[in-house]
């Protein structure tokens, strides 16, 4: 079976005034579909960086990328973002809602950018699933850090992406809520099938993954 | 979902909002009040002329049909020449004098009786007809504006005028003294800026205009309709090139103000931008969110300029019942384009430079 995730000798290089950034240095790995990949290692390895490739965010400096046989390295921005739009999902440390939408139409939005508009039966699917059917009038503001993220994993799921991309997940919250966000992820990984890619340092975490890749310096250091 | 994102944004920010729509407000009002103010006091000062009752304006060779410019006078004889026309009902000298004292007038120096004879007579609201040489008629609204009655005396020309009588407007001008009082002042005799020529029916107007072109070839003969539609502010020198530069001003002042506003909130919501980008949304869709935002904060100052504009309007007439102001559904259509198109000119460049952000520097947007 094709890998949904393919790098081979994947380079990052960020310029940064006029010193050169080697964030990667030849990152080659692969993720099977259905699999939950914790990807781990200190800050500054590249972690983020990596995610941020395989999410179509930013391009590499050189090397293949292979996204559900997509190859981002031959895509223009415009490609990967629609490719984003119909086959990534993000989760963010921060959670990043939009604070002026209520739960409700920070989910909703997804949907409407994917252009295939509001499916109902999907979005109370989803909702019920991550328990937030009573937080879906609340704006962000109005909801605990918990609830945030429950949101953002509801919103970065409701188009039924190939790939979810997690950054740091638990790294806002304390031990019950991470928990809770991590028990959803797995359970999205193993009733649905659904990839999950996710960072982390907090070796808790990169335990529910079903394999742990660990980073440094740009490279990865153990599969 | 879209439009609940736009309104909810704007909702977020009540002050940046109410200012912004505050601008667009302000040049949609100043653009109607100015357009209408230049347009209603052309319009009026046409109708005040074709209010006298006159069929046809004889003025001196070379004098512009506006009225205000033309003094060099003509000799009263001329006058006998023209009442011996046929179909000629009443010729009616009339002699130009100008205040400036209290805001420029034309002051009418009239022979009342062949007055009477080409307007009808006036309708008196106090008092009545010249019975001294420094009597004067003012109408209703400059006697409105400027608190005078009758018995006051007011210093008109250097001289003091007692005021004899209030009469209705629409009457050529606001301010009437006896044409040998006008004479005097001048330091001239038997002489007049204008004839104003009431014919036995107004059908004859250009039989008639036709003889006199003949008797005075080089005078300037003009039919009421054909003035009345001279009066127009396209004929009127400068009068378009000023109402010009206070549209583009007024422009200028929405665009800048939704620029800056727009510009600002690129900035403040970068993060929000990543968002939407993270999610997948295309350069377009996130221009279009910026230009939607942009058109609802304009579309809510243009209602609310519509208000400011009525009510401007009522608040400068009742200080000041001498002005005109025409708001135009017209103008109002124009203004409203205008501010549109402004906004939207001004939030272009922040939606464009919103689109171009980095979804990753975006997203690390503290």
């Amino acid at each position: 079976m094709e890998p949904i995730i393919a790098t081979r000798d994947l380079k990052k290089v960020y310029r940064l005034g006029k010193v050169d950034v080697e964030a990667l240095r030849g990152v080659d790995c692969t993720v099977h579909e259905g699999e939950f990949v914790a990807v781990v290692g200190p800050s500054g390895c590249g972690k983020s960086t990596l995610l941020h490739i395989l999410g179509g965010l930013t391009g590499p400096t050189s090397g293949l990328v292979l996204v559900d046989g997509n190859d981002f390295s031959k895509m223009t921005d415009t490609d990967r973002t629609r490719f984003r739009r119909h086959k990534i999902g993000f989760v963010f440390q921060r959670f990043n809602l939009l604070p002026t939408l209520t739960a409700r139409n920070n989910i909703a939005i997804a949907q409407d950018i994917q252009g295939n508009g509001f499916n109902p039966h999907r979005f109370n699917a989803v909702v019920e699933m991550l328990g937030i059917q009573d937080k879906l009038d609340h704006r962000p503001y109005a909801l605990s850090g918990g609830e945030q993220q429950r949101v953002a994993i509801a919103r970065a799921v409701i188009c039924d992406p190939k790939l979810l991309l997690a950054d740091e997940p638990t790294g806002n919250l304390d031990t019950d809520n991470s928990q809770t966000v991590l028990n959803m992820m797995g359970g999205l990984n193993r009733t649905f099938g659904q990839t999950v890619l996710m960072i982390t340092h907090n070796p808790e975490a990169a335990a529910v993954a079903d394999r742990i890749i660990h980073m440094r310096d740009g490279r990865i250091v153990a599969d | 979902m879209v439009n609940k994102l736009i309104v909810s944004n704007i909702l977020y920010r009540p002050i940046r909002t109410a200012l912004s729509a505050l601008a667009v407000a302000i040049e949609v009002a100043m653009v109607m009040l100015f357009v209408g103010l230049a347009h209603g006091l052309v319009n009026e000062s046409a109708k005040r002329l074709e209010g006298v009752g006159a069929d046809i304006l004889v003025q001196p060779p070379g004098a512009s049909f506006l009225l205000a410019f033309s003094q060099a006078p003509m000799s009263m004889k001329i006058g006998d020449r023209l009442k011996d026309l046929p179909h000629v009902l009443a010729v009616s000298p009339v002699l130009f004098n100008f205040n400036s004292a209290g805001g420029l007038n034309i002051i009418y120096g009239i022979d009342m009786p062949s007055f009477v004879r080409v307007s009808g007579g006036f309708a008196y609201h106090r008092g009545g007809p010249f019975q001294n040489p420094y009597d004067l008629l003012v109408d209703d609204l400059y006697a409105r504006a400027n608190h005078v009655k009758v018995g006051e005396t007011i210093s008109l020309l250097n001289q003091g005028f007692h005021v004899c009588g209030i009469v209705e407007h629409g009457k050529g001008a606001r301010l009437f003294i006896p044409l040998q009082t006008a004479e005097d002042l001048l330091q001239i005799q038997e002489k007049a800026s204008i004839f104003f020529i009431k014919c036995t029916e107004p059908s004859y107007a250009e039989t008639v205009a036709d003889d006199i072109r003949q008797l005075l070839p080089k005078y300037q003969v003009l039919p009421v309709k054909e003035y009345m539609s001279l009066m127009t502010s396209n004929n009127l020198p400068f009068l378009n090139d000023f109402i010009a530069v206070v549209i583009a001003i007024a422009v200028c002042i929405g665009f800048l103000v939704i620029f800056l506003s727009m510009y600002t909130t690129i900035t403040e919501r970068t993060r929000e931008i990543g968002i939407l980008k993270s999610l997948g949304a295309s350069k377009r869709y996130i221009i279009a969110v910026i230009l939607r935002e942009a058109g609802l904060l304009s579309a809510v100052g243009i209602i609310v300029g519509y208000g400011v504009a009525v009510i401007a309007r009522k608040v400068i007439l009742a200080h000041h019942p001498t002005l005109f102001i025409d708001l135009t559904a017209e103008w109002a259509a124009y203004a409203a384009i205008l501010a549109l198109v402004g906004s939207l000119l001004g939030a272009f460049y922040p939606a464009i430079r919103a689109a171009r952000l980095d979804p990753v520097d975006a997203l690390a947007y503290e």
